[in-house]
């Protein structure tokens, strides 16, 4: 990088890898021209882990367990929208009762990986007592999926052919306690993100993705809405019992750093009221089809909304256990690509709030 | 009943100098999928070009090496008696002729056009090459240069052709060759512990003399 031409205006500056909003390793190296962004270039592969290949020769059911490691925040949607490939080559009917008990694991999942992204943009403000208050309003929902499933990230939910957890009468009262205690924190959580001042001057107008640049660069989840793009996998191709569930889907026009921020608070509120919905009509029944339901050769693409947007999973079976192809593209890649049209004028100081924006997830990239 | 344009098959069709093999599958939520394979991979960009203009989202490419498929039926035959000799058998071609031997190349654009999943099958025989479509769909960079670096497959018109995760003093083609797990994802990150066993080993050997 030393071979750049240096003048007294413009100069290059390498932005991470390390610490340029998460513990996650991305480097951008950054032209500046005194105080503004010219041009990146996002360099990655630093925790790339060969997880692709490491699929190919592992069962169908290790598969289950190795993929909801891939990510932390959202680590029950691979899982999930893996087994509904495979489903969908085995052509199984997922028991009624499995189809609600998984979009209860998934909107649990939503509402905490979205408070954590909030939180850390509270962080990266400055604001260190609302960036605590959120992530202490999150630990809610980290007790809520301790107390459900046994485990704060990876929840070992899902199955191929259902779940692996029900819900008795007990664990729903506590769910339904806890989502009471959740749902006037984060309503005070998204008031404050619409009115303080600290806030709005730092993100209002920020790493601004027009809705033209959002579809050209093909963004998905939160960062699509907040651009004005209408688009939910929930809602354009439902699963599970999406199509049965109050769902509704938010887009903001202004496609800035805060307009991505206020769509995941939405996104946090109105997965309460989906859960609500979900325990209220819950039905009786099987939760899957028994152990290691057989997935006989074929191919088949699945898509589920994860709390960063579209993840899209490719699997081929033949004959023997393994899959011979297992692909998957989560909602962070495409996303990683807008950031250079975000970052495009933007001021030094505002980077690492900009690329915290697109809530973005380098080991799902990298895999 | 699909929700895609209805002259999306026409279109395509259209577009294409050589044969097109298109299947649709509808599940129960009435969401669809489209799976269309080209018989001539020069197609591709015309075809393409065709999604392009319907305004579909390029959402995801895979590619891999398609096995060669199990050659059961010749043991059958032979106990059927039908088959005296070994005849040399013929290797598999795909719909367009492409040989599958374990070598040739299946790359599938995965697009997204009105909420239904469209996916574009292409065959290339090894040391072949693909027209690259990230000058048609930006999302395409970040994937080609990916499956550059993962296959010897080459998408030719690429406006970046670098190097994506993989460093570059890695050789090319990871997934066509057999490598160690560790030194793929690069954690083996010292030889102290093999330092210790071998010294090891050595002090045991002397003992033993």
């Amino acid at each position: 990088m030393t071979n750049l031409p240096v003048t007294s205006e413009s100069f290059t500056i390498p932005v991470g890898p390390l610490h340029v909003a998460l513990e996650e390793p991305m480097y951008f190296r950054v032209a500046v021209d005194g105080e503004t962004v010219t041009d990146v270039d996002i360099n990655a592969g630093h925790v790339h882990r060969g997880i692709e290949y490491l699929a190919t020769k592992r069962t169908l059911a290790q598969n289950m367990i190795l993929t909801e490691r891939i990510c932390s925040l959202c680590s029950n949607s691979h899982p999930e929208t893996f087994a509904l490939a495979a489903e969908t080559i085995a052509e199984m009917e997922v028991p009624e009762r499995a189809t609600y008990l998984r979009v209860v694991a998934g909107e649990v999942k939503r509402v905490a990986s979205n408070l954590f992204n909030v939180a850390i943009l509270a962080h990266l403000v400055g604001y260190e007592a609302l960036f605590m208050h959120v992530m202490q309003v999150r630990e809610l929902a980290q007790d809520l999926k301790e107390a459900v499933f046994g485990n704060r990230m990876d929840l070992g939910a899902i199955c191929i052919g259902g779940t692996r957890y029900d819900l008795d009468e007990d664990t729903i009262t506590a769910l339904t306690v806890a989502l009471d205690r959740l749902e006037p924190e984060i309503r005070e959580i998204e008031k404050t993100y619409r009115t303080n001042g600290s806030i709005q001057r730092r993100t209002r107008g920020v790493g601004v993705l027009s809705i033209d640049d959002a579809i050209a660069c093909g963004v998905v989840g939160p960062v699509a809405r907040a651009s004005g793009l209408l688009q939910d996998v929930r809602a354009d191709a439902p699963y599970h019992a999406y199509d049965r569930l109050p769902l509704d889907v938010l887009t903001l026009p202004d496609g800035d750093v805060w307009s991505r921020a206020m769509i995941r608070l939405h996104e946090a509120l109105d997965a309460i009221v989906i859960l609500r919905a979900c325990l209220r009509d819950l039905p009786d029944g099987p939760i899957n089809l028994g152990s290691d339901p057989y997935v006989p050769p074929g191919r088949a693409v699945a898509r589920s909304e994860a709390p960063r947007g579209e993840l899209l999973y490719y699997l081929k079976t033949c004959d023997a256990e393994e899959p011979e192809r297992l692909k998957w593209r989560v909602p962070s890649f495409p996303n990683w690509d807008a950031l250079t049209v975000m970052l495009s004028r933007a001021k030094v100081a505002d980077i690492a709030i900009i690329v915290n924006s697109i809530d973005p997830c380098i080991s799902c990239t990298e895999r | 009943m699909t929700r895609l344009p209805p002259e999306f098959e026409e279109t395509l069709r259209a577009a294409a100098a050589g044969d097109l093999a298109i299947t649709t599958t509808t599940d129960a939520h009435g969401v669809s999928v489209v799976w269309c394979e080209l018989a001539r991979n020069t197609d591709l960009m015309a075809v393409a070009a065709r999604m392009r203009s319907f305004d579909a989202r390029l959402a995801m490419i895979t590619a891999s090496q398609p096995k060669a498929p199990e050659e059961e039926d010749d043991e059958q035959d032979e106990e059927n008696g039908e088959t005296g000799d070994v005849v040399a058998r013929e290797t598999p071609m795909t719909f367009g002729g492409t040989p599958l031997d374990g070598t040739s190349y299946e790359v599938i654009y995965h697009f997204i056009l009105a909420d239904e999943a469209v996916n574009l099958i292409a065959h290339a025989p090894a040391n072949a090459s693909l027209a690259s479509l990230t000058p048609l769909f930006r999302p395409a960079d970040w994937p080609e240069r990916e499956i550059m670096e993962l296959y010897g497959l080459i998408f030719t018109g690429h406006p970046d052709p670098r190097r994506l995760f993989l460093d570059n003093s890695i050789e090319p083609a990871v997934f066509e060759r057999l490598i160690p797990f560790s030194t793929l994802v690069n954690a083996a990150s010292t030889d102290d512990l093999w330092k210790k066993v071998h010294a090891a080993a050595k002090a045991t050997a002397k003992e033993g003399e």
